[in-house]
């Protein structure tokens, strides 16, 4: 409980008419300045949470505070503060992306002479310069993403929330969108509250991570403390059939925690996979043992939700025993339960 | 206030702009009518050109000198409906897009959206009325062609009459079909409702005929008519009061109560629609 934390909430629920307790109990604060990844599986409640901390729904008990103020209280003053991507696009298409970020700031009261240098800025940092005076009902999935970040910048916000901003996008487009994440952070001093499905992808930009689940939150901490939680990475490494034992000097090598051999195949655990890897390889040179392939399985969501709540799922009788991880996500889509 | 209002509004014009059918097809609608209606059901026609014949023919149109220039009058009324029935569709879309949303995500206020709305859509409405009135006023330059003819001397007072009347009738409608744009959230039971309220409006009014032959029960409808009422302030002071039970602004005073209070209904549903759940 801190007053300069820009997000808190003690206990916050949202239950719907029909009594779907989207959210049942959440507590979480946010730093000043933090990037704050929300993670969870569909249907978790992380768009309902996001919705209650951008005034858009009312709680049902709880209290929730943004840059210090009180979300039911002050929903106006908090409306001033924060900027908003949500999950689905929501530009207007039949006006240029100029006009889309136009319109936004007259909304948050900018004159257009306080809008224009502002949006020649953003326009650049997002590489939207050549298509800023296109329509944007003709642009790609990535331009428009972008486009949804330079219009929820337009009025400066001290708070951005991302809900699943990356939507939608290819591997290189989601790659792009956290580039522009990662610089607007560091150039406008914004505090980040961001929701995702994929713990890949906020791996590197995170500073700090919550999982929910069923509407709880059900682990947080940072990127590495939660891994360490299911293992950390896997480095697998290939060798020929007939090559020597070498598990014991492969746990010698710095950064290793546990190695174990199946057939032609090591499995190397460590916190983190970079760095480790090429000592690994020449771990094994230095034995004479020819590396015929390396991967690095990263602990994906799936594996970190498993381990904290395997055996809930089964209780609750979605699947005994067989659970694979595709199919526990599978099946609990939007109205699943 | 005034920032985002303006803001609001432009967004609006831009889209209006950018769509050149909704535009001309808008807009050549009632030119169409004024056309073919107007010029093809000449009831004039089919009474005996004697004068006592005509003299009885000006006492069922309420005196007005023909039938065209009646009609010109009643389509200001049919143009209302049929402009303001697209009032509430922008707004639907606006919540299917997520638009709304965004918009409400912002410090704008409530009832700044609202106005925004009820301002462009019904400066959309006002807008033919007016292409209605100049083009009815220039038919009857034309020689061959019937036009409306202006017997009074309207006068200032009659002039604000006329215009306020045009202005609260655009309100009222737009108001009423707005109304159903926040109440519901797909176009297709939008257009339900408003196709079941679009002929009853028009056809209880006496916009296109003079409710004189009606029955009674029809007749008591008839008189409290939005579009009535309107019509009635303009017959009034374009060709004389002598047939009218009221002078011109009772009829006025009836139309702003209608407006006033479809007003408010769409600005509850308005507020109903936007508020925090
Ligand atoms: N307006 C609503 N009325 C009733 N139930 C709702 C409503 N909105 C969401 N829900 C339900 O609340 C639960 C949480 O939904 P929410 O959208 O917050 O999940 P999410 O974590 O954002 O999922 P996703 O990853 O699919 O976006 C779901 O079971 C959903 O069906
Ligand atoms: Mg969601």
């Amino acid at each position: 409980m801190n007053s300069s934390d820009a997000i808190q909430t003690e206990n916050l629920v949202k239950t719907f008419p029909g009594g779907v307790e989207a959210v049942r109990d959440v507590s979480l604060s946010v730093r000043e300045g933090e990037i704050y990844g929300f993670l969870g599986p569909n249907g978790a409640g992380k768009t309902t949470t996001v919705s209650m901390l951008t005034t858009l729904l009312r709680p049902t008990r709880g209290r929730a505070s943004v840059a210090g103020l009180d979300v039911v209280e002050h929903p106006r003053e908090v409306r001033q503060e924060i900027g908003l991507v949500f999950q689905d696009s929501t530009a207007d298409g039949e006006l240029t992306g100029r006009e889309n970020m136009e319109l936004s700031g007259g909304l948050f009261g900018m004159t257009p002479a306080e809008c224009r240098p502002r949006i020649a800025e953003l326009l650049k940092r997002m590489d939207l310069v050549d298509a800023a005076d296109r329509r944007v009902k003709g642009y790609s999935g990535g331009m428009k993403r972008r486009l949804e970040l330079a219009v929820a910048m337009v009025h400066t916000p001290k708070i951005l929330f991302l809900d699943e901003p990356t939507i939608g996008l290819d591997p290189q487009g989601r790659a792009g969108f956290w580039r522009y994440i990662q610089q607007l952070r560091q150039e406008q001093r914004v505090t980040i509250f961001m929701t995702t499905h994929y713990l890949d992808e906020v791996e590197n930009l995170c500073d700090r991570i919550a999982i929910i689940d069923h509407g709880q939150i059900i682990a947080t901490g940072t990127n590495d403390s939660l891994k360490e939680r299911v293992g950390g990475d896997v480095v697998e490494l290939r060798v020929p059939a007939n090559a020597a034992d070498i598990s014991a000097t492969l746990t010698s090598v710095p950064g290793v925690g546990e190695v174990s051999r199946d057939g032609t195949l090591y499995h190397v655990r460590c916190p983190r996979a970079e760095g480790v890897v090429s000592l690994l390889v020449r771990a094994c040179d230095a034995s004479g043992v020819a590396v015929e392939g390396v991967s690095v399985e990263r602990p994906s969501l799936d594996r970190v939700f498993l381990a904290l709540t395997g055996k809930a799922y089964r209780e609750e009788g979605y699947d005994d025993g067989r659970a694979s991880q595709a199919s526990v996500f599978r099946g609990r889509g939007r109205g699943g339960r | 206030m005034f920032l985002p209002l303006r803001s609001l509004l432009k967004r609006e014009y831009l889209r209006w702009v950018r769509a050149p059918t909704w535009i001309i097809a808008g807009l050549l609608t009632p030119i169409l009518y004024l056309l073919l209606f107007g010029q093809a059901f000449n009831l004039g026609k089919l009474v005996p050109p004697d004068p006592r014949a005509q003299a009885g023919l000006s006492a069922a149109l309420l005196g007005a000198p023909n039938y065209f220039s009646y009609f010109a009058v009643g389509m200001v009324g049919m143009v209302a409906v049929t402009s303001a029935l697209f009032a509430g569709t922008g707004v639907i879309f606006d919540k299917q897009l997520g638009i709304l949303q965004r918009t409400i995500a912002t410090p704008v206020r409530r009832s700044t959206i609202f106005a925004s709305s009820l301002i462009f859509r019904g400066l959309l409405v006002v807008l033919p009325i007016f292409i209605v009135l100049g083009l009815a006023l220039a038919f009857a330059q034309i020689p061959g062609l019937a036009g409306l003819t202006v017997t009074q001397n309207l006068g200032a007072v009659g002039l604000i009459e006329v215009l306020v009347a045009i202005f609260v009738l655009a309100i009222a409608f737009t108001s009423l079909f707005l109304a159903f744009g926040f109440l519901f959230a797909r176009v297709e039971s939008y257009f339900a409702v408003v196709n079941l309220l679009n002929l009853p409006i028009l056809f209880t009014s006496n916009a296109l005929y003079p409710y004189g032959t009606s029955p009674t029960w029809l007749q008591n409808i008839t008189a409290y008519n939005p579009i009535s009422l309107a019509v009635n302030v303009m017959r009034e002071n374009f060709f004389g009061g002598a047939y009218y039970p009221h002078p011109a602004y009772v009829y006025l005073g009836g139309l702003v109560l209608w407006a006033a209070a479809l007003g408010v209904m769409a600005l509850l549903l308005a507020s109903r629609a936007l508020r925090t759940k």
